[in-house]
């Protein structure tokens, strides 16, 4: 099932929304994160980690899964589909498993936002940044980013089957026509 | 983010199936190396990766999220 064209444009807008928004947020959780690492200042680091422990929950969580859910309606409801090119089925792959990691790191940055709030000194400046889950989150998700701009050529063997299918069937239904 | 002016593939007119692209190749022999990579740092870094490998493991008893709080802090 195809979307009208009106449709399709504003689901459209909104997963380019979404998905860009995705991005900006981890570029700001990545940024936070520097600075909780670079800082000499117990009060930026605890503030730091406060910020992007709130990013975390009330920006980037909401962000994927309006991007995940916006781009299944995308594949959907247009004739590229989620399963009939490769270049749709790695997006909606890595976009799941962004999602699922995300969901499943933020109780650990919430733990150490707690942890942070009470500590001073050494201890405070051992729990770092995050980087490690902001920037690999961030190369996937500029990964995605170009795949969905530049759609590299290639159907899978369900999009050929699929093509296939419907060219023997359109000549019956321009025959009936 | 599809967009309306690039067309689906329309390649497929052989009774054959295509074949894997190469850029899928080269993309998921990156994506190999990758997890083999992320799975030799776990085993050398003893099994965690998260940033609660710094912390002592005393834990943070005592302190609550500020998003138990809604955004306020205790």
């Amino acid at each position: 099932m195809t979307m009208p064209p009106p449709l399709r444009k504003f689901a459209l807008t909104a997963h380019v929304t979404f998905s860009v928004g995705w991005n900006g947020g981890v570029v700001a959780y990545l940024t936070i994160g520097v600075a909780a690492v670079t800082s000499q200042d117990a009060q930026t680091v605890r503030a730091a980690w406060t910020a992007m422990d709130l990013i975390g929950w009330f920006a980037i969580v909401p962000l994927a899964l309006a991007s995940l859910l916006t781009g299944l309606v995308m594949s959907l409801g247009t004739k590229w589909g989620l399963f009939r090119h490769y270049w749709t089925l790695i997006s909606f792959v890595l976009t799941v498993l962004s999602t699922v990691v995300l969901l499943l790191h933020m109780p650990d940055v919430s733990f150490l936002a707690d942890l942070a709030q009470g500590s001073e000194g050494a201890q405070l400046h051992e729990i770092g940044g995050d980087l490690f889950h902001s920037g690999l989150g961030l190369v996937v998700l500029l990964v995605i980013l170009v795949l969905n701009v530049y759609k590299p050529r290639g159907l899978t063997q369900y999009g050929w089957r699929k093509q296939n299918e419907q060219r023997t069937a359109s000549p019956a239904v321009d025959a009936a026509t | 983010m599809s967009q309306s002016h690039v067309k689906p593939d329309h390649d497929s007119t052989t009774s054959t199936p295509p074949d894997t692209p190469r850029w899928v190749k080269v993309f998921g022999l990156v994506i190999a190396i990758v997890i083999l990579l992320f799975v030799i740092l776990l085993f050398v870094g003893g099994g965690s990766h998260g940033p609660r490998r710094h912390i002592p493991s005393a834990g943070a008893a005592g302190y609550t999220s500020p998003i138990a709080y809604g955004g306020q802090q205790p």
